[in-house]
């Protein structure tokens, strides 16, 4: 009865941002626009050494490479910002004097627009499949791990971000850091390969790295089992960034109520 | 949990640190601790509307964030229907509704006034059947009923903070905390708040905690008050009893016909008789003057007329001075 309580209350967060959302109706146009046109210009990126590199990591070619990038760097992207969105300190007070629980007031502020990004990813793959003729594979049940993680590990990194941004109320670093490290190093657009050697390495300590090298050989048709050692530690780092992520956005909130910050912007 | 008490403090206490300019130079600053709370023992009885007034800066915002668990106390602690504000805050927040002086900063603006309300009865566990009445029930008692499909941007200021309102009673908590309800709101709406908290609220028989700094609005609407200044409670009684304690010399007003100078002089000599001013900030016929007279003791009062009488002076008016709640908040937050 508790479970089915807290699950009409997320359908209601869900429905009160589905409302919400449909009213920016020039939002959802340009929304949709950056992602046909975010395709479309990138698809024509294709550069002889990156082909090369491209081929080389996934037997694919740089379109193929680059539209699952762009695509799934849009869920990273929502779960950084999602912990951040809860913060508004105003939305937060009045949840925070309600009987309802941080967990599922960030969850259920959060659904809609993993729902969303999710209806982007689908039109950059399927512009990609019907337009461009990319060839995809899926693995369903390796993509979902390898979301599943990916979207942790950015969570993580959001929390910490938001609990430094309800101390500082402007300035979150590790956000824009990450957001950086992302589309340098992320594997997002280029493969680290293509780097200098002293780049390589930062790119292969950061996350997304193995989130996007993952997810594209699970979209292809890989096993669980040929990108374990890649999955190994994305999976570690899932497991240590997000308890850190929960402890430093608990403490930093926590101190903000003891300082009665709170409600700052 | 069964107590006499909607709300009890127990020396509560909260500080807070901040930085301020120490001597010349951009960078030398130190660091200084305020109360903002500072050992308040408060108890509300159920039912009782009780007024906490004090002047910006006092603390109320800071002790109603307390009651409603949103700062934790830095010593001392609370009960709220019987529930501790730091171990049981489930519990309380269960037990209590509250508006925020700023009431309307959580709303959806590019929601109506039902799906506003409808996200908050979901979050604040109203039950799924009553939910469409209650939400329906609570827009009708703020005056909202033929706004209820309106979106909130398009409310004026009056309708948000009733909107606020209604969120607060959602839930139909039995204790309310309303914290500077009417700021910011024109004089029509600021007394239709009051009004509805006067009598609706209160035929409901709960328990209402109303912060403002507003005299005249505590004086009107509360059972009782507590004067806060610098996190304490410098006073606690009723209106009634607050006037009563102000020690204040007997001011009488009267206005006169065919009174000469000369026996406004005599009029001072009389025994008892403290100051004797004109005051004319008031129309008055031809031939007539306001006279303002400080006594020692309303004893004196009959030989004021004696003398007027026996000086053929006219009395046309004559009003006595009551303390106000006005005097006795002025009084008490400067002697302390």
């Amino acid at each position: 009865m508790a479970v089915l309580n807290e699950l009409e209350k997320i359908w209601y967060f869900m429905k009160r941002d589905i409302v919400s959302f449909s009213t920016y109706k020039t939002n959802i146009f340009v929304l949709l626009l950056t992602a046909v046109f975010g395709a479309l210009s990138f698809a024509f990126v294709g550069q002889s050494s990156i082909n090369q590199s491209v081929t080389n990591a996934y037997d694919t070619n740089y379109t193929t490479y680059l539209i699952i990038g762009l695509a799934f760097n849009t869920y990273l992207g929502q779960a950084l910002t999602l912990v951040q969105k809860t913060i508004n300190p105003w939305a937060l007070e009045e949840v925070l004097v309600s009987p309802t629980g941080l967990a599922t007031f960030i969850i259920g502020s959060s659904i809609w627009g993993f729902i969303w990004s999710t209806a982007v990813v689908a039109i950059y793959l399927l512009l990609g499949v019907y337009a461009f003729g990319i060839i995809l594979t899926i693995n369903v049940v390796g993509t979902l791990i390898v979301l599943a993680l990916g979207i942790g590990t950015f969570i993580g990194f959001s929390m910490i971000g938001s609990g430094i941004l309800i101390l500082t109320k402007q300035g979150d670093p590790i956000t824009a850091l990450i957001t950086i490290a992302t589309s340098l190093f992320g594997n997002v657009l280029f493969p680290p390969s293509v780097l200098p050697p002293l780049l390589q390495i930062i790119a292969y300590v950061t996350p997304p790295y193995y989130f996007f090298t993952c997810i594209r050989h699970v979209l292809l048709g890989w096993t669980i089992q040929m990108i374990l050692p890649d999955l190994l530690i994305l999976t570690l780092m899932c497991a240590i960034i997000v308890p850190v992520g929960y402890v430093v956005y608990s403490v930093c909130l926590k101190t903000a109520r003891k300082n009665g910050t709170l409600s700052w912007f | 949990m069964q107590t006499e008490n909607a709300i009890e403090t127990i020396n509560l206490i909260k500080k807070f640190k901040s930085t301020v300019p120490n001597g010349n130079g951009f960078l030398r600053r130190k660091t200084i601790t305020v109360n903002a709370v500072d050992g308040i023992n408060l108890t509300v009885k159920k039912g009782e509307l009780f007024g906490l007034l004090g002047p910006n800066g006092a603390g109320k915002t800071t002790l109603v964030k307390m009651l409603c668990t949103l700062l934790p106390p830095d010593g001392g602690t609370a009960l709220i229907n019987g529930f501790d504000i730091v171990k049981q805050q489930m519990q309380v927040k269960r037990s209590l509704g509250t508006l925020f002086s700023v009431g309307e900063r959580g709303f959806f603006w590019r929601l109506n006034g039902y799906r506003n309300l409808e996200f908050f009865a979901a979050i604040y566990n109203v039950p799924r059947q009553k939910r469409n009445e209650r939400i329906l029930e609570v827009l009708k008692l703020v005056g909202l009923e033929n706004n209820t499909y309106m979106t909130f941007q398009k409310y004026s200021g009056g309708m948000k903070r009733k909107l606020a309102l209604a969120r607060t009673l959602l839930p139909d908590p039995p204790i309310i905390m309303l914290d500077e309800p009417t700021t910011g709101l024109d004089a029509i709406s600021s007394r239709t708040i009051r009004d509805f908290v006067q009598t609706t609220v209160r035929e409901t028989g709960k328990t209402v905690l109303y912060t403002t700094h507003y005299i005249e609005e505590a004086a009107q609407i509360c059972t009782k008050i507590g004067i806060l200044k610098q996190g304490k409670i410098v006073a606690y009684d009723s209106p009634e009893a607050l006037k009563a304690k102000i020690k204040k010399d007997e001011q009488i007003e009267l206005v006169v016909e065919g009174i000469e100078q000369t026996q406004i002089e005599r009029m001072r000599m009389l025994p008892g008789v403290i100051e004797v001013t004109e005051k004319n900030d008031q129309p008055l016929m031809a031939g007539q003057r306001g006279i303002h007279i400080e006594l020692q003791s309303v004893d004196q009062l009959p030989l004021i007329f004696d003398f007027l009488f026996e000086q053929k002076i006219k009395l046309v008016n004559f009003k006595r001075e009551e303390p106000t709640l006005e005097d006795a908040f002025i009084e008490l937050t400067r002697k302390t």
